[in-house]
């Protein structure tokens, strides 16, 4: 399923990451990448706030839409 | 001195890499808690070790080529090839920072790594064996503490002799398979590149990078039989070669760490996430940023920054203040009891002037307000008059401030006591009273209220809750083109756009950076305020919703700018997807703070004292200076109308004739709107002022729609020249300066021209030209604003269906 229907607090595992080459290039760069492990945060008007490595990144829904958990 | 180095800093965004940087070179760079504040690289010279020179390079992810800070990084890392790299690293999220060291290793160039923030990994619990790490890693690792200074000292000396060694560092292996193809990449096409170098071409070739395959020197077989191997490898792992690599990087990162990090904390929210729970709920996060936002404006506008700057304005650049207040009261009860009374004895005067003799019971009085010069009439009986004639007779002549109290005198009469001290020219007196100090002074004024406000952002910044604001307002701001970051400059520019301006700085979009600093003066500021209620009063009546309407006005102008911007080829482009690495709230540190509210001060005074100076000296020279009865010189108030500035006025005023408003003196008013908005009460009130009553003479001047299409020309066009001096600091390029300046103005002209055209239809007087050109611009802003966007979403549309 999408990033944005993760339940917020739960520890999912990566299994793809879409979007545009750079788009994906640059989400890959900042640790999204298969097999990683990401927490939702918070969100808020569809944008979320997730955990991925150790550091807190904000993305749009757009964006989370493209990572599968 | 034999040998100089030249050894870069690299590191992730806010990694302290600023930091790191003022610690080893003794400078004072700004650093925030912010990601990307670092945007162009910096230089300086290595405290310890004077014949090396250390860069500053852009906080960066990876090398890939996507953002302007990753291409200057790369750029010059590639390009000048320093002689070592310092390359720092965020202790407390080691993968992802050990991610861009992988990379830094493939360059060929000695590597230095340095652990910052130690301390916060020691205190959490997790064990972090450094010399293991050192040892799988094959280059030297120290511990440091960027923020206290500690490891400091090593980590320069480590750097120093990496540089003077040259010890080139092996890359990370990747898995067997990988390994093998970058082997043959190798063979196939780096033939001619040198030894240390290979590694990183290799990698590059195999992700396709269109920087390094554009370098030449590779045949089409070369790049074909490259080709092959990629493909060969994409279809093996079922992903595309740059997601290979990454992964792969990840995975030899894991097996790195496993032997040399243990973490104790698994899982488990930090405070910090906690707090996001609460900032960034749903529910709460936009009460809780209307409460913060509130405060700001509250503390910089209102309270703190309006007492300092009234006192800067009225004391400092005015006619003087009490020392610590003392006299005060006891000077303005005697100001308004003398000035009350002279205003009855004048009413009655005007009495006897008006009807040829005494009043025998009751007569008026004017009351002049001192902020719009707005006049009211009271009404006044004979046995106020004898009370007057007391009071007068007591006071005997105007009260005098330095009588009460301990009495300083401001700057204007100092200087000017001193001028008539030393039997100054009038001209001389005049330029450096009426024109610089007036002029500078306005502005200087608006000092204090931006030291709080620039104190107050600091301190958001600092401590996290900046990019958080970003966060929680970015779905509500795109929906017309602006960036959720673009919401504190507007806010700020209710007070003042300068200020305004600057703070859109924190956009690091340049799309939505020039956007935000293109619009944040259609919000009107403080300085605007005077002339709305003038309008309002001498011609609406003093009606309440002018001043609300200008508001109103003023953020339709935002939205509207933004939808139609974002639809013309300059702003065009997909949207930036939204994508930022929140930091983990903390304390803001006291001189960090300061210093950031220094600095951001700091370049404003010195503005003031450039730009700002020479325009006030120009203007002044232009508004005093005429011909009169032909001879050039200079002139009294009373004969403005022969100045230099009249005669410009007159040039111009024809191109207002279609907004309704084609005099010289409206078109002079306006014009010297641009030296300080304030101007243009004054100057409406020289220019007008000649038959004594201000307000009536402009009620006569304009109509209710000539008025309005005044007031909304000047609200919307062209701000003061302080900001606009902002702006070209902000857009860095006069290209985009003076599109930002003509678009307001072209903005501000259509929909003055418009109020006027269509307002005539209601009041008669129809000007067939100018309707014509009213509808025609009505419908081309319509169609702006309802086309579809540029065709660049088809790609991306495109690849969506491809995916799904």
């Amino acid at each position: 399923m999408p990033l944005i229907l993760a339940n917020i607090g739960e520890e999912n595992v990566i299994r793809k990451v879409g979007g545009n080459p750079e788009t994906k290039k640059h989400l890959e760069n900042l640790g999204f990448v298969v097999g990683g492990r990401v927490t939702v945060i918070s969100a808020l008007g569809g944008n979320l706030i997730v955990g991925v490595k150790e550091s807190r990144i904000a993305i749009s829904r757009e964006m989370a839409g493209k990572i599968m958990v | 001195m034999e040998q100089s180095y030249k050894i870069a800093l690299a590191g992730n965004p806010n990694s302290g890499k600023t930091t790191l940087y003022n610690r080893l070179t003794g400078s004072n760079q700004f650093v925030g808690n912010w990601p990307g504040v670092t945007v162009e690289k910096k230089e300086g010279t290595l405290k310890r070790h004077t014949d090396t020179v250390v860069v500053d390079l852009p906080g960066v992810y990876s090398l890939s080529p996507y953002t302007p800070e990753e291409v200057v990084a790369r750029n010059f890392l590639v390009g000048e090839r320093p002689d070592a790299i310092l390359n720092i690293v965020d202790g407390t999220n080691l993968e992802r920072n050990l991610y861009l060291t992988t990379q830094l290793m493939e360059l060929g160039i000695p590597v230095v790594v340095a652990i910052n923030m130690m301390d916060a990994v020691e205190k959490s619990g997790d064990k972090l064996d450094t010399k293991l790490l050192g040892e799988k890693l094959g280059c030297p690792v120290v511990e440091i503490s960027a923020l206290k200074g500690k490891g400091v000292a090593e980590a320069a000396d480590a750097a120093w002799n990496a540089a003077k060694e040259g010890k080139t560092v092996p890359p990370l292996l990747l898995q067997a398979r990988i390994e093998e193809v970058l082997n043959q990449i190798e063979e196939t096409a780096l033939a001619g590149i040198p030894a240390a170098e290979k590694r990183w071409y290799a990698v590059k070739l195999f992700e396709r990078d269109e920087q390094v395959r554009a370098m030449g020197g590779f045949s089409p077989e070369v790049l074909a039989r490259v080709e092959r191997l990629i493909q060969e490898m994409e279809e093996a792992f079922d992903d595309d070669a740059e997601s290979i690599i990454s992964s792969e990087r990840y995975d030899g990162i894991g097996r790195l760490l496993a032997d040399c990090y243990r973490k104790t904390r698994t899982g488990k929210l930090s405070v910090s996430d906690k707090i996001d729970r609460v900032v960034t709920n749903r529910w709460l996060g936009l009460p809780i940023f209307a409460l913060v936002m509130f405060l700001v404006y509250f503390l910089s506008m209102v309270t703190v920054g309006q007492v300092a700057t009234d006192f800067v304005n009225d004391g400092l650049f005015g006619d003087g203040w009490h020392l610590f207040g003392i006299g005060s009261n006891a000077y303005e009860e005697a100001q308004e009891e003398y000035s009350y009374a002279s205003a009855v004895l004048d009413g009655y005067e005007t009495y006897i002037e008006e009807n040829g003799s005494a009043p025998a019971e009751s007569f008026l009085y004017a009351v002049e307000d001192e902020e719009t010069l707005a006049v009211t009439y009271e009404t006044a009986t004979l046995q106020d008059y004898e009370e007057a004639l007391a009071i007068l007779a007591r006071y005997e002549e105007e009260p005098d401030p330095a009588a009460y109290g301990v009495w300083v005198p401001g700057i204007p009469a100092l200087v000017g006591r001193g001028l008539e001290a030393a039997n100054a020219a009038p001209w001389l007196s005049g330029l450096l009273c009426d024109g610089v100090i007036a002029g500078v002074g306005a502005v200087l004024g608006f000092v204090p209220q931006m030291f709080v406000l620039f104190l107050l952002l600091a301190i958001l910044e600092a401590c996290g809750y900046m990019s958080r604001i970003a966060f929680i307002l970015d779905r509500v701001f795109r929906k017309f083109g602006l960036s959720g970051k673009s919401f504190i400059p507007m806010l700020i520019g209710v007070g003042c756009g300068v200020p305004g301006i600057m703070a859109s700085r924190t956009i690091e979009n340049d799309r939505d950076r020039r956007m935000t600093v293109m619009t944040t003066t259609f919000i009107p500021c403080g300085a605007k305020v005077p002339f709305i209620a003038m309008i309002a009063g001498a011609v609406f009546g003093g009606s309440p919703w002018v001043a609300t309407s200008a508001y109103f006005i003023g953020m339709a102008a935002v939205v509207v700018s933004g939808i139609l911007l974002k639809k013309t080829k300059m702003f065009a482009g997909e949207p930036a997807p939204f994508v930022m690495e929140l930091p983990a709230y903390r304390m803001p540190g006291v001189v960090n703070t300061l210093r950031s509210m220094w600095e951001r001060g700091w370049s404003f005074i010195k503005k003031a004292g450039t730009i700002i100076l020479l325009s006030t000296v120009v203007v002044w020279f232009f508004t005093y200076f005429g011909v009169v009865d032909d001879s050039f010189r200079m002139l009294e108030e009373s004969e403005l109308d022969s100045s230099l500035l009249a005669a410009v006025g007159s040039i111009f005023a024809w191109i207002f004739k279609p907004l309704g408003w084609g005099t010289w003196q409206a078109a002079v008013a306006s014009l010297t709107g641009l030296v300080a908005k304030e101007n243009i009460v004054g100057t409406m009130g020289i220019l007008y002022g000649a038959t004594g009553d201000v307000y009536g003479a402009l009620g006569a001047a304009f109509n209710g729609v000539t008025g309005f299409s005044f007031l909304v020309f000047n609200l919307l066009c062209a701000p003061c020249f302080a900001a606009i001096g902002a702006i070209k600091r902000e857009m860095n390029s006069p290209k985009w300066t003076w599109f930002a300046i003509g678009y307001q103005c072209a903005f501000a002209y259509t929909i003055a021209l418009m109020i006027n055209q269509f307002g005539r239809i209601f009041i008669g007087g129809i000007q067939p030209v100018g309707l014509v050109a009213a509808v025609a611009l009505f419908g081309g802003l319509l169609y702006l604003l309802l086309r579809p966007h540029k065709k660049v979403r088809v790609p991306k549309e495109k690849e969506q269906v491809t995916e799904g």
